[in-house]
């Protein structure tokens, strides 16, 4: 099992390596200097080539990578070119927001489907079956867009039970969440349900119902342990996302977290701050599935033998 | 498969049905819009600002948004739009995922290497913000949303692909075509991909829906097809202010999108079943 976590080590850092690659490449890849966006508006030519001269823009691409390496290494990630304050600080004050809007919709996905999934998966057929798959059918469908406007649209303009946008409690996070929630809550859902029945089918529970143990001791014990090792790594792949799902979500109902500093950076054309989130966005994704991966190792023995 | 094996299970499977009507009245609808649309979608009608919905076709049915131009036209040919988008989007996808998983699995070795490992690096980066980022870099044109969308979502493609290459790959009909002096490209081209076809379509099935999905939210951030153009996404974006108000502005494009992916996802579960009924997920 060291082994196998020793290599996905190994894999991580060569992924963050590529990460870092693209990155750096996306910021190469905008128009316009940015030595003139860090200057004022009255500085002339030679000014700005000499900034530019400052900041190594003019220096090979390999020696300018190796120095944004080496400043990403020291938590440096440079400074906004719209608020003049450094990078690391405006995305450390925007994740806590966006990690409590994705915590609280993760909570309602789960509490949701994995209930729903095991249930429909035990009774095919049945009416709950088919309101589950019915429910797994839309919530794949409709988009975190369409979902938040319309729950803005009955909840706050109509039936005036909850706060239309901000931060705050309970009142502000459970739309936002919910709609963010949706598409996991779904997926989930359907998988938990295709595990359950395919597991139901296996011999060695034939063989728990000859030895007469109950129904609800083959489904908590020996069934469900099954079923839900594959929702595990969906959970962590789902991360990606969540976070893609979190800039809409938040920009539609004006939550202050990564994805409303996103918008408003790629609006200020602050691509400095963009690179930034981007970078910080994949390493947490990476980040996380490593953390899911050992998780499964642990979880599942038969991991530790291949 | 035989040819009334597979008329069985398409008869069999309700998804399959209901998504290929839906879709299939979609696309009608898509390539008779220029026909259909009872005004042009670029119009302003100043008289016609926000204007509630009247049940008459050539009448601003769905009502006029907040320039004035007929909803419903912007609709259609809206649908235009994202439908063109997503196909060419899902075609170009499925050559390049293709190619890249067919060569990546029937060489091996350092090829393969290659291009998984940067597949490994692609997929660590969530897909939207990936896209978002790329498309604030070079700035929205759909080319651009066009090229973003496929480079997000190759290595789905490649992956399949490649799986399935690497299981045939060493079988006898495979040896034997070597044997009888099959060039390698010939081997992979006319050999081996009729063999993955099955699980590519499968895959290019489910990826509509999604492709249309994250179009009109790239599209809704104002990342996408650029406005003036009538994009779904373009046109929920816009009417979001009047949502207090005029809610309608938002709402037919948005139930519009919310069917229309629905449409697709239906068919991509009913070719699943029809083409792999095996997999019940």
């Amino acid at each position: 099992m060291l082994k196998f976590i020793a290599k996905r080590l190994w894999h991580t850092v060569f992924v963050l390596i590529g990460v870092t690659m693209l990155t750096f490449l996306l910021l190469k890849l905008t128009s316009g200097s940015p030595a003139r966006l860090l200057l004022s508006d009255t500085a002339t030519e030679a000014q700005v080539y000499a900034k530019e001269v400052e900041m190594g823009l003019h220096d090979p691409l390999y020696v300018q990578y190796f120095h944004y390496i080496r400043d990403v290494l020291r938590g440096d990630l440079g400074t906004s070119y719209f608020f003049k304050v450094p990078n690391s600080r405006l995305i450390s004050q925007s994740l806590p927001a966006t990690g409590y809007l994705t915590m609280v919709a993760m909570g309602i996905a789960l509490i949701v489907s994995i209930p729903l999934g095991i249930i429909a998966g035990m009774k095919r057929g049945s009416v709950t079956d088919l309101v589950a798959m019915f429910f797994a059918m839309l919530g794949q469908s409709i988009s975190s867009v369409v979902l938040g406007l319309l729950f803005m649209l009955i909840f706050a303009v109509n039936l005036k039970w909850l706060p239309s946008m901000g931060y705050g409690g309970l009142a502000f996070v459970i739309m936002p969440a919910t709609s963010l929630a949706m598409q996991m809550a779904a997926l989930i859902t359907r998988m938990l349900r295709s595990g359950m029945v395919d597991v139901l089918q296996e011999d060695y529970i034939a063989a728990t119902y000859a030895k007469g143990i109950s129904r609800r001791e083959i489904v908590t014990k020996y069934a469900l342990r099954n079923a839900i090792l594959p929702v595990i790594t969906i959970i962590g792949l789902q991360v990606g996302t969540f976070l893609g799902g979190a800039i809409v979500t938040e920009q539609i109902f004006a939550w202050p977290g990564i994805g409303s500093l996103t918008v408003q950076a790629i609006g200020n054309r602050d691509f400095s701050l963009v690179q930034s989130i981007l970078l910080i966005i994949s390493a947490l994704f990476v980040g996380i599935n490593l953390l899911v991966d050992i998780i499964y190792t642990l979880v599942d023995p038969r991991m530790s033998f291949n | 498969m035989s040819r009334h094996e597979l008329w069985r299970r398409i008869k069999k499977s309700k998804f399959f049905v209901i998504g290929a009507i839906l879709v299939i009245l979609i696309i009608l609808l898509s390539v008779f819009a220029k026909q259909m649309a009872p005004f042009d979608p670029l119009k302003q009608n100043l008289r016609a600002r926000l204007k509630e919905p009247t049940g008459q076709w050539s009448n601003f049915i769905f009502g006029g948004d907040a320039m004035g131009r007929d909803i419903l036209s912007r609709l259609l040919i809206g649908s235009q739009v994202s439908l063109q988008i997503s196909f060419t989007v899902v075609i170009l996808t499925a050559v390049i995922g293709t190619v890249l998983g067919i060569v990546a699995g029937y060489f091996g070795s350092w090829v393969d290497t290659i291009i998984m490992r940067f597949s490994d690096i692609q997929v660590s980066i969530p897909p939207m913000v990936l896209a978002i980022a790329v498309m604030a870099a070079l700035g929205n044109s759909i080319t651009n949303l066009i090229m973003v969308l496929v480079f997000t979502r190759w290595v789905q493609y490649a992956r399949v692909v490649r799986g399935s290459v690497m299981m045939i790959r060493n079988t006898d009909f495979i040896r034997a075509s070597t044997v009888l002096g099959s060039g390698k490209l010939r081997i992979m081209f006319t050999q081996i991909l009729p063999n993955v076809l099955t699980s590519l379509i499968i895959v290019m099935s489910q990826e509509f829906g999604r492709t249309i999905m994250t179009e009109s939210a790239l599209s809704f951030l104002g990342l996408g097809v650029p406005p003036p153009a009538p994009s779904w996404g373009v046109m929920i974006a816009e009417g979001r202010e009047y949502l207090s108000t005029k809610p309608f502005v938002v709402l037919v494009p948005a139930i519009a999108l919310m069917i229309a992916v629905l449409a697709f996802n239906f068919l991509g579960d009913g070719v699943r079943d029809v083409l792999d009924p095996k997999n019940k997920n």
